[in-house]
C-alpha cells in the first residue's frame, strides 16, 4: 500500500441556501497518495470543486473527515492548521484571477514566501527566478505584470506560485480549460514534467477526459454529489463499471477519423 | 458571391486605434443547413470577424473594409438600424460566456420572450410557451419554475443552456456561436450540440467558433482556421482534420489530445500567438513554424487553391494532383 497523503472519510456537505438544502458532496471517500495524481471527473455540479475545498480545509465538512498526512483538520487548532496550509496549494481555472494583479510576475511568485518568512529578500528572489524558469516563463520578463503575459503564461506563472512553498499536495481545478489547445498541451508537458521531478501529489480536476487520461494514476468519477466510480486510469477508460461513467465515455468527440 | 451561400463575407478588415489590425482580410461562405467551423488560438480575431458582421463591435473599432452578403444585403453597408431588425430574429448569437449575452437583472421569461413580442413573432402568452418549451428542449429541469428565476441563481452550466435556449428560440436563419460549450461536461456539450444539429436540419446555417476540434469535427461541415486575423486554410471539415496541410493547422492537431491517445506524443506548437500591433512581416506564423524557411517565409503568402474546395496561405503545402 502506498503511503497516504489525504483522506476524505466520508465527507459530506450540505450549503443552506433560500430555495432550501444543497447536498453538494454526499458520503464521499476518496485517497491521495503521495507521488500521485487522482482525476476527478463528472457532471457540471457533481460538487468535484466542493469536494477539493473540503479536502483543502478551506471550508469545513458537514459530516465526516478530512485527514492530511496524520492530522484530522477539522480537529487541528487553527494555529497548527496554518502550518499545515502551505503544504497543499490549488490552481484554479482563471489564472489572472488568481495573481494578484499590481504585483509583477516575480513579485507573484515571492510574496507566498515572504508571508511564510522563508529566507532573506535575496534567496526569495533566487528561489522565485528558478521557479519561473522551471514553468518556462523567461526570466527576462519576470518583472513584467500579470496583464502583459498572455493566458498561458498567467496559468504558468500562477502554477510557479503555487509552488513556492513547496507543497506536498496541489489541487487543479480545471486549470487548462481556459486555454487553447496549443497552449493546453504546453501545460500539460509542465504537469508531467513537474509530476517526474518533484514527485507532486495532484488531486485534477477537469471536463476534459482526455487530459485526465494523460495525467492520472487513478480516476474518480462524480454524479449528483457521489463517487460512482474509481478506478486505475487505464481500467476505467478500458472497462467503465458505471452506467454514468459509460454515458460519460461515449459523450466523448473524437477529432481524428476512427 | 456564392449564390447558394447564406451569409458571404469578403475581404473583411477590423482595426482598432491606429495600429491594430485585428482582422485583415477575412473571407468565407456561410452556406444554408451547414455549419462553418471558425478554429485558431485566442487572439487570430475570431470574434472581432463575428462582431464585425453583427455590428455590435467595441466603439473603439472601425470596420475598414469588406462586404458581408446576407439575404442580398451587405450587413456591414446596411445601418444599425436595419441591423437592428435582423439581429435576435434572422440571426441569433450565443456568446463564450453567458453573463456576457444576459442581462443579470430580468428574469430568464424577460429575456426569452424580448425577442419574439419585439419582433412581433408572436403575442406574450404564445411567447411565454415557446420559451418554457426552449428551456425544456436545452435539458433545464422545470423549465416552467425555472423562467421566473434571475441568471446568478442558475450554475454556469444551466446559463449556458438558457442562453442557447435564447438563440433558439426565434428559429434565426443564420445561428453564430461563439465557444458554446465551454463550460459544460461532455454529456451536456453533447446534448446541446444535437439541439443545434436540429435546427441546422430544419435550415440554420450556424458558424461555430471553437478551440476544441472534437466538437468542430461532430457539428461542422466546412471550416476556416485562422491566424493572426488572417484565414490559413479553409477545407471541408473532416479533410481539414485527417489531412491537414497548413503548418499551422498540422499544430492545432498536434497539440490535440484525445481519449486513448494516451500513448501519443504530444507536439505542441511552441511559443505563442503574435501581438498583432507587431505582426511579424510575411507568414506571421513563421516565428513559431517548424517547417520555415527564411526569407522566403517573410514575404507575404497567397491563398492557393490547394485540392477541391480547399485552400491554404503557405506556399510549402501539399497540392492536390
Ligand atoms: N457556496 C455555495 N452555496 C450554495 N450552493 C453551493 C455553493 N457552492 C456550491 N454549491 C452547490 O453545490 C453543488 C456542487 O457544486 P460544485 O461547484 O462543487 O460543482 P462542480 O462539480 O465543481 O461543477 P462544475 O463542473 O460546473 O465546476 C452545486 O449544486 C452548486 O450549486
Ligand atoms: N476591445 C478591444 N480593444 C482592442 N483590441 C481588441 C479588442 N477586442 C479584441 N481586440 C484585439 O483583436 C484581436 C482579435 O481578438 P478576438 O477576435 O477576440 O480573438 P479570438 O476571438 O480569436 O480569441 C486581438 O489581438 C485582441 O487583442
Ligand atoms: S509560409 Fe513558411 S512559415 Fe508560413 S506556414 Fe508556410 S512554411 Fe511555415
Ligand atoms: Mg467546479
Ligand atoms: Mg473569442
Amino acid at each position: 500500500m502506498p503511503d497516504e497523503l489525504v483522506r476524505a472519510e466520508s465527507v459530506t456537505k450540505v450549503f443552506r441556501t433560500r430555495a432550501g438544502e444543497v447536498r453538494a458532496v454526499d458520503d464521499v471517500s476518496l485517497t491521495v497518495h503521495r507521488g500521485e495524481t487522482l482525476g476527478l471527473v463528472g457532471e457540471s455540479g457533481s460538487g468535484k470543486s466542493t469536494v477539493a475545498r473540503l479536502m483543502m480545509g478551506l471550508q469545513p465538512c458537514t459530516s465526516g473527515r478530512v485527514v492530511f498526512d496524520g492530522n484530522d483538520l477539522g480537529q487541528l487548532p487553527a494555529r497548527e492548521l496554518r502550518v499545515l496550509r502551505p503544504r497543499m496549494q490549488m490552481v484554479f481555472q482563471n489564472p489572472y484571477g488568481s495573481l494578484l494583479p499590481h504585483f509583477s510576475a516575480i513579485g507573484n511568485v515571492m510574496e507566498p514566501l515572504r508571508l511564510h518568512e522563508r529566507g532573506d529578500k535575496a534567496s526569495r528572489r533566487t528561489r522565485a527566478l528558478e521557479l519561473l524558469d522551471l514553468v518556462g516563463i523567461n526570466t527576462h520578463n519576470a518583472e513584467l505584470y500579470p496583464r502583459q503575459f498572455s493566458g498561458g503564461q498567467q496559468q504558468r506563472i500562477a502554477i510557479a506560485r503555487a509552488l513556492a512553498l513547496e507543497p506536498d499536495l496541489l489541487v487543479c481545478d480545471e486549470p487548462t480549460s481556459s486555454l487553447d489547445v496549443s497552449i493546453q498541451a504546453q501545460i500539460l508537458e509542465l504537469f508531467t514534467d513537474l509530476r517526474n521531478r518533484l514527485g507532486l501529489s495532484m488531486l485534477f480536476i477537469s471536463h476534459n477526459l482526455a487530459v485526465v487520461e494523460r495525467l492520472a494514476d487513478r480516476v474518480a468519477v462524480m454524479n449528483k454529489g457521489q463517487v460512482v466510480e474509481e478506478s486505475p486510469t487505464e481500467t476505467l477508460f478500458r472497462a467503465p463499471q458505471d452506467p454514468y461513467t459509460r454515458q460519460l465515455l461515449s459523450a466523448v468527440l473524437p477529432v481524428r477519423a476512427e | 458571391m456564392n449564390d447558394e451561400a447564406l451569409l458571404s463575407v469578403r475581404d473583411l478588415r477590423t482595426t482598432f486605434g491606429s495600429s491594430l489590425t485585428a482582422v485583415d482580410g477575412v473571407s468565407f461562405d456561410v452556406r444554408r443547413g451547414q455549419a462553418l467551423a471558425i478554429v485558431g488560438e485566442s487572439g487570430s480575431g475570431k470574434s472581432v470577424t463575428m462582431r464585425s458582421v453583427m455590428g455590435i463591435l467595441p466603439r473603439t473599432a472601425r470596420i475598414t473594409g469588406g462586404q458581408a452578403y446576407f439575404g442580398g444585403r451587405d450587413l456591414l453597408a446596411i445601418g444599425d438600424k436595419e441591423l437592428r431588425k435582423i439581429r435576435g430574429r434572422e440571426i441569433a448569437m450565443v456568446f463564450q460566456s453567458a453573463m456576457e449575452a444576459m442581462n443579470p437583472t430580468l428574469t430568464l421569461e424577460r429575456q426569452l420572450t424580448e425577442h419574439l413580442i419585439w419582433h412581433g413573432l408572436c403575442n406574450k402568452a404564445e411567447a411565454r410557451k415557446r420559451a418554457v418549451r426552449a428551456l425544456g428542449d436545452v435539458g433545464i429541469p422545470d423549465p416552467e419554475k425555472r423562467i421566473r428565476t434571475y441568471p446568478f441563481q442558475l450554475s454556469g452550466g444551466m446559463r449556458q443552456r438558457a442562453m442557447i435556449a435564447m438563440a433558439m428560440v426565434t428559429e434565426p436563419d443564420l445561428l453564430i456561436a461563439d465557444e458554446p460549450t465551454t463550460a459544460v461536461d461532455v454529456t451536456v456539450q453533447r446534448q446541446i450540440l444535437d439541439l443545434l444539429k436540429g435546427l441546422k436540419d430544419r435550415g440554420t446555417g450556424v458558424i461555430m467558433i471553437t478551440h476544441d476540434l472534437g466538437v468542430a469535427r461532430y457539428f461542422c461541415d466546412d471550416a476556416v482556421v485562422m491566424y493572426a486575423g488572417r484565414v490559413v486554410e479553409r477545407a471541408p471539415m473532416a479533410s481539414l482534420l485527417d489531412d491537414p496541410r497548413h503548418p499551422y493547422t498540422v499544430g492545432l492537431l498536434g497539440s490535440s489530445v484525445e481519449v486513448g491517445g494516451r500513448e501519443l506524443a504530444l507536439r505542441p506548437i511552441p511559443g505563442s500567438p503574435p501581438d498583432l500591433s507587431r505582426r511579424p512581416v510575411g507568414c506571421a506564423f513563421h516565428p513559431r513554424c517548424p517547417r520555415a524557411e527564411l526569407p522566403r517565409c517573410q514575404t507575404e503568402q497567397e491563398i492557393l487553391t490547394i485540392g477541391p474546395d480547399r485552400d491554404a496561405a503557405c506556399w510549402k503545402v501539399t497540392v492536390d494532383a
